[in-house]
């Protein structure tokens, strides 16, 4: 959005990035969990892999760390190739998921062990590690041990730990997932900032698609080892690349559809249409629930070049709290639209009567055996 | 507390009747404890302030002439002394060679994990007897390993019948106990926290001295208390593969009992081993207690 990206050989490409992925390959016995992955990171930015369990961001994470060796392909960082070089060389700063802090170490000595390993001198690695302490505001548990401290405190001293070496690379692992939700809030709001306030190029592995969305410069959605799509929230939410990018970030409506010879896709008796041009006769509709108004009085259908149209009859009302989501049948396919909830909620029952409108350019339209 | 975890229909659920239940189940083994080990154990104490008669006999005696004339001659101190300093020996001998293998069981998973366990623990399967029997064909004068060593153009060295065969042979017999041990006191070895200092920095020869060892300790602890206390009172081998050559607390023991007949004076040094067992056990706890803290 805001750099220039260049393809080249259907593989995007920024100039000079700080790290990069080449090809990268990974098999375990005959099965491949990465397939020819190409990644290039931006320095000071924030990118996150994102995808459900068993996708490989956490392998692709851990092959950037040096735990595990790529089968096949190039990582460089920096223009420097560490494809070979041992974890303890690499310069990166890794959280865990677990914080795999040392438990027969101090708070103040888990944080200065990466400094220690540096051959740094007593006064030096005293004065990083009290600095990087109250960066996370942990000053006063210098002393405690990890077992002593909460989920939240055990987080922030693995952070203090990676980020008091100064690394070239800062990698979280699901980082939050361990935490309730509203710390889970706090901690997004502070490793954005701290992020951001040392410019360190940071990757972030979550399933989360509301920490990537929230916090990320840019998104790797990641499925069976596969880079489904790269770009920023704002692309990947509103311009999903296939069905999958589509209902995993954000909620969204997946109807079958049929497309017609004049371009529009039938939905039963219904036609619509689309921005993006259907592929293929057989193509499987989405629309986010929110993007779609409800008029319940209006009884024409009649289309316009920006506003798709369709009746519908009210089969189910879900009350959420924030949200309130109405389960509409359109010739047979579910609709659901979410409203945000009001004090004076005007009832409607199973069985009444509607015209759903969205505009075109919230339709996307995917290939069904994409 | 307890009472609600179990499913007992309503009535049964009084903490009395549990405590009776407690009582019933822990009272067998109380009283076969109590007849077979507390009940020995205080006669031996007894025992050792008789009086030894030559010939065998006893003089029901209140003397501590037993304790300290046994204090007072050198070769009982040296005797004591070669017996604690041979079984630490043996213990770090053992700690040495079981440690990489437990290590490599702790990080093993699924069947191999399974069937090398049941590797380590096979030799338990066997009597000391009969393994005590093999090394002494195996490290005999003419036999394998001396005959490897001399056709590396070596001049073997006596490991049969001495100190060195003893240590070689309990080493092997308490292998099996002391990597059991170290698997136990290893919990706290978390994979992902040898792969944190890793990413900190830590060669992995770091990894292993700052954070590997130190969090095994407690498994370092249990086995040494264990293979210390075992080595220090076995008979059998030592009896065999020391061929009366080397003087250890049990052999002497047994020799004072059953052919010197001086039961006081065997009776006075199971009760050394008894003190020498309690130290164990305290600097044990003292040593835990430290790691912990």
């Amino acid at each position: 959005m805001m750099h220039q990206t260049i393809k080249r050989d259907g593989v995007e490409t920024i100039g000079n990035p700080h790290l990069s992925l080449e090809g990268i390959n990974k098999k375990y016995g005959l099965v491949e969990v990465i397939s020819n992955l190409n990644l290039e990171v931006r320095k000071g930015e924030l990118i996150a892999l994102l995808g459900p369990s068993g996708c490989g961001k956490t392998t692709t994470l851990r092959m950037i760390a040096g735990l595990i060796a790529p089968s096949a392909g190039k990582i460089a960082v920096g223009g420097r190739d560490v494809t070979h070089i041992a974890p303890h060389g690499r310069d990166m700063g890794l959280v865990f998921q677990s914080y795999a802090l040392f438990p027969h170490m101090t708070v103040a000595k888990n944080v200065a062990f990466g400094l220690e390993m540096r051959g740094l001198s007593r006064a030096d690695i005293a004065n990083k590690v009290a600095k990087a302490l109250s960066m996370v505001q942990l000053e006063h548990l210098a002393e405690r041990k990890p077992r002593e401290l909460s989920g939240g405190q055990q987080q922030r001293v693995a952070l203090a730990r990676a980020l008091v070496i100064e690394p070239s690379i800062l990698l979280l692992d699901e980082p939050l997932s361990n935490l309730d939700a509203k710390l889970r809030d706090e901690m997004r709001t502070q490793i954005r900032d701290i992020q951001q306030q040392l410019g360190i190029t940071t990757v972030f592995v979550t399933h989360d698609q509301v920490e990537a969305l929230s916090m990320c410069d840019r998104i790797v959605v990641m499925k069976g080892g596969l880079i489904e799509q790269v770009g920023t929230p704002h692309e990947i939410y509103e311009r999903p690349a296939t069905p999958f990018v589509a209902s995993f970030v954000g909620r969204t409506n997946r109807v079958k559809g049929k497309r017609t010879a004049d371009g529009c896709i039938r939905i039963g008796s219904s036609m619509i249409r689309s921005a993006t041009p259907a592929g293929q006769d057989d193509v499987v509709v989405m629309v986010r629930p929110h993007r779609i108004h409800i008029d319940w009085n209006a009884t024409s259908t009649e289309q316009d070049e920006t506003a798709n149209r369709t009746a519908a009859v009210l089969s189910r009302i879900t009350f959420i709290g924030d949200v309130i989501q109405y389960h509409f049948d359109v010739d047979g396919s579910e609709f659901i639209v979410e409203e945000s909830t009001k004090k004076s909620q005007s009832s409607h029952r199973h069985g009444d009567k509607a015209v759903l409108s969205w505009s075109v350019e919230d339709t996307l339209v995917f290939g069904a055996d994409q | 507390m307890t009472t609600a975890t179990f499913d007992m229909p309503v009535g049964a659920q009084k903490p009395s009747s549990t405590a009776g239940i407690a009582v019933a189940l822990l009272l067998p083994i109380a009283l076969v404890n109590a007849i077979g080990f507390i009940l020995p154990v205080f006669n031996l104490a007894r025992m050792s302030f008789n009086e030894a008669l030559p010939g065998g006999g006893i003089a029901e005696a209140f003397t501590a002439a037993n304790w300290t004339g046994l204090l007072q001659d050198s070769f009982y101190i040296e005797l004591i002394l070669n017996s604690i300093m041979v079984s630490l020996g043996i213990t770090l001998a053992t700690l040495l060679v079981s440690y990489p293998i437990a290590l490599y069981l702790h990080r093993a998973s699924g069947a191999w994990r399974t069937f090398l366990t049941v590797l380590v623990i096979s030799p338990l399967l066997t009597s000391a007897v009969v393994r005590t029997y093999g090394w002494i064909a195996l490290l005999a004068e003419q036999g394998p390993v001396a005959n490897v060593i001399a056709s590396m153009g070596f001049q073997p060295p006596r490991m049969m019948f001495n100190t060195t065969g003893v240590v070689i042979g309990l080493t092997e017999i308490l292998m099996p106990y002391m990597i059991l041990s170290l698997m136990a006191g290893f919990g706290r070895l978390d994979p992902k926290v040898e792969e944190a200092a890793r990413t900190l920095g830590a060669t992995p020869f770091r990894t292993f001295w700052r954070v590997i060892l130190p969090l095994t300790l407690p498994g370092i602890a249990l086995g040494c208390l264990l293979c210390f206390v075992l080595s220090i009172s076995s008979f059998i081998t030592p009896k065999l593969m020391g061929g009366g050559r080397v003087f250890l607390l049990a052999t002497e023991i047994y020799d004072q009992a059953i052919v010197t007949l001086n039961w006081p004076l065997a009776a006075t040094l199971s009760m050394l081993v008894l003190i020498i067992f309690g130290a164990a056990l305290a600097v044990y706890s003292r040593v835990l207690r430290m790691i912990e803290g």
